[in-house]
């Protein structure tokens, strides 16, 4: 009879990893000195022969590993959701598939999910580069904003949450990044906490310009699920009228220049400009509308409040 | 299955749930009804939920449903309804503002036949420029765009029979609109005079920042309940609009330029090509509108099934 698993940790292999047989080997290490008994579970997000060679050889050696290979790459989201799906324990734990906090620190950060729902890593004190400290001090700039919640380190892969979190919100895409986020848009209780930073995830980092690009858009699309969700015209709305009323001035004064100053409306470009606005004003009216469209015919699937607790 | 549920959805009001409480207490128990009391707390910072839990332990027809966090009033009226177990649902302010003494002529013209009754304040007590004034006009747009004239959308206290409350969608703000919706979809709705007190306990939560709400709101009303279910229609006719805009000064260029001597052609070809790509990307948008409404769950006919016969709107009394 196998012992109920009270902690999950799962690690998901997408891209960037560090030699997976020594990094298991702390992980281990750190996970037997929370005294709880638990379960790792690698989601190999696509094809890593090197990755799932070392894996094999380590359930062959007696590790219990569970081992979750998808077919092609899916993305990080979709790889921890499926990790979450296969988890048993009511304590699920992330772990990078790199070294990006010391893994001593994990009982401490399981310890502290007693007062809390979710626990997030911060890595604290930083000993990495300027350069990568930059990065991250502007990403969260413009980040907190949106967020509703003052998050120093949403990058960093290791956290801790109840179960019952990763029932409430469904996560997709680059999504995964966000989860603290949409957790404290939900009403759950998050907790950052300091835990020291890996040696190994020291050096520079600099990434694709595609990279940039697509934290950038995240930023974006985390603005309309923290703020929008159900109201999509209110944000489009007021754009788009702004946008249009622009437009509309230019082509009040443009008929005022003609009407009282008998300019040629046919010689000027700014007309171009005015009926621009006016169009592009429109156009994000009309898109505004078809959000709510999307939303009301959708309506029977969103539940827009999450209980905590019922009386009686 | 319970007779009756009165939601009351409570945010930051602990000095009003006890009173609250014995007031509905009073009124409720001598209908001798199998009913039963919400509370939906929604993420009260004071101690509303540890007066309402006492409460409850002492009730048990009392429920008590706490939020994780503060969600807004319509999500805190869609948990009640969702959790509710009676056939007939009344929902209530929690501020006191309401009287439960209204309930039993509620009750009354549910058993009329009438599947949503609402109240309206006849001697509203708040401030007449920062919450009468815009409370009329809003009403009175809301009565126009809808063609739904209900003389109080923001009153809370109301009644509902269960199949048509839970066949509504309430997000975001909806709440208000509930009786305009529930009316085009061919429900039974009357209006009753109501009590209303002035508030004793706690602050009043709203303010007049919420005009531009209200007004992108009626926009959105107008869009579901009119053209969610074709879209087509209405923006293929904004297409046509941008269309008829396109050729105009595609007209004046062939026309005008072409006679005239050292004007410019680009710029009302210009204004021309715009409007005419409006005019497309309306129509792409209709399509997907289309796309959109045929893939969702929630069709206008089953919002209007709820009643057989389908009664417009002159099941409305126009004066109680």
């Amino acid at each position: 009879m196998e012992p109920t698993i009270e902690l999950s940790a799962i690690v998901p292999v997408t891209g960037r990893y560090d030699d997976v047989a020594e990094l298991y080997g702390l992980y281990k290490k750190g996970l037997e000195d929370t005294g709880k008994s638990y379960e790792i579970i690698y989601v190999v997000d696509g094809e890593y022969p090197e990755v799932m060679d070392v894996l094999k050889r380590l359930v062959a050696e007696g590790e219990r590993v569970k081992i979750i290979k998808l077919a092609r790459w899916f993305g990080e989201a979709t790889a921890l959701t499926i990790g979450i799906q296969h988890s048993s324990g009511n304590i699920l734990l992330t772990l990078p598939a790199y070294q990006q906090v010391e893994a001593s620190e994990i009982p401490r950060l399981v310890e502290r999910l007693r007062d809390c729902d979710m626990v997030i890593a911060r890595r604290w004190p930083r000993k990495d580069s300027i350069l990568n400290r930059i990065q991250s001090g502007v990403f969260h700039m413009l980040l907190n904003p949106v967020s509703e919640f003052k998050f120093h380190d949403i990058g960093c892969g290791v956290r801790v949450f109840k179960n019952l979190v990763a029932k409430e919100i469904n996560i997709y895409g680059d999504q995964h990044r966000f989860l603290p986020i949409l957790a404290h848009k939900y009403g759950f209780r998050v907790l950052e906490v300091d835990a020291a930073q890996s040696k190994m995830d020291i050096p520079s980092r600099i990434y694709s310009p595609g990279i940039y690009v697509r934290r950038i858009l995240d930023i974006f699309s985390i603005f309309f699920l923290v703020k929008f969700t159900k109201k999509p015209l209110r944000f489009f709305g007021i754009l788009g009228s702004s946008v249009f009323t622009a437009g509309f001035l230019i082509l009040l004064y443009l008929l005022y220049t003609k009407l009282f100053q008998g300019v040629a409306l046919g010689d000027r470009p700014i007309l171009l400009l005015g009926t621009l606005l006016i169009v592009l004003g429109v156009q994000v009216f009309a898109i505004g509308l078809l959000g709510e469209i999307i939303i009301f015919t959708h309506a029977k699937d969103i539940k827009e409040y999450t209980i905590d607790q019922v009386i009686n | 299955m319970k007779d009756l549920s009165i939601i009351a959805p409570l945010y930051n009001e602990e000095e009003c749930v006890r009173f609250l409480y014995e007031a509905i207490v009073k009124v409720v128990d001598p209908l001798q009804l199998d009913h039963e009391i919400l509370f939906v707390d929604d993420g009260s910072k004071d101690g509303t939920f540890r007066v309402a839990r006492e409460l409850a332990e002492r009730d048990k027809r009392l429920r008590v449903i706490r939020f994780r966090r503060n969600f807004g009033q319509t999500p805190a009226m869609a948990a009640g309804f969702d959790l509710a177990r009676g056939k007939i649902l009344v929902t209530m302010d929690g501020d006191l503002q309401n009287d439960p003494e209204d309930i039993p002529r509620f009750m009354v013209k549910i058993g009329e036949g009438f599947d949503i009754v609402c109240g309206w304040r006849e001697k509203r007590q708040d401030k007449l420029v920062t919450r009468k004034i815009p409370s009329v006009i809003a009403n009175w747009l809301i009565g126009k765009v809808t063609r739904v004239p209900i003389r109080d959308n923001g009153c809370s206290l109301k009644a509902y029979r269960r199949e048509v409350i839970q066949k509504i969608p309430l997000y975001s703000e909806m709440h208000r609109f509930i009786p305009a919706m529930a009316s085009i979809a061919g429900s039974r709705v009357a209006q009753i005079p109501v009590r209303h007190h002035a508030r004793k306990y706690g602050k009043s939560k709203y303010g007049l920042s919420r005009i531009y709400k209200v007004l992108l709101d009626l926009l959105m009303i107008k869009t579901v309940v009119s053209f969610s279910s074709r879209p087509m229609l209405w923006f293929g006719s904004m297409a046509s609009l941008a269309a008829i805009g396109s050729l105009l000064p595609l007209a004046y260029s062939i026309v005008v330029v072409e006679r005239t001597e050292g004007v410019s052609i680009v710029v009302p070809i210009g204004v021309a090509m715009l409007l005419g790509a409006l005019s497309i990307f309306l129509l792409f948008a209709g399509a997907i509108g289309e796309l959109v409404y045929k893939t969702g769950n929630l069709k206008m006919h089953t919002l209007a099934g709820l009643r057989a016969s389908f009664t417009g709107f002159e099941t409305l009394p126009k004066e109680e």
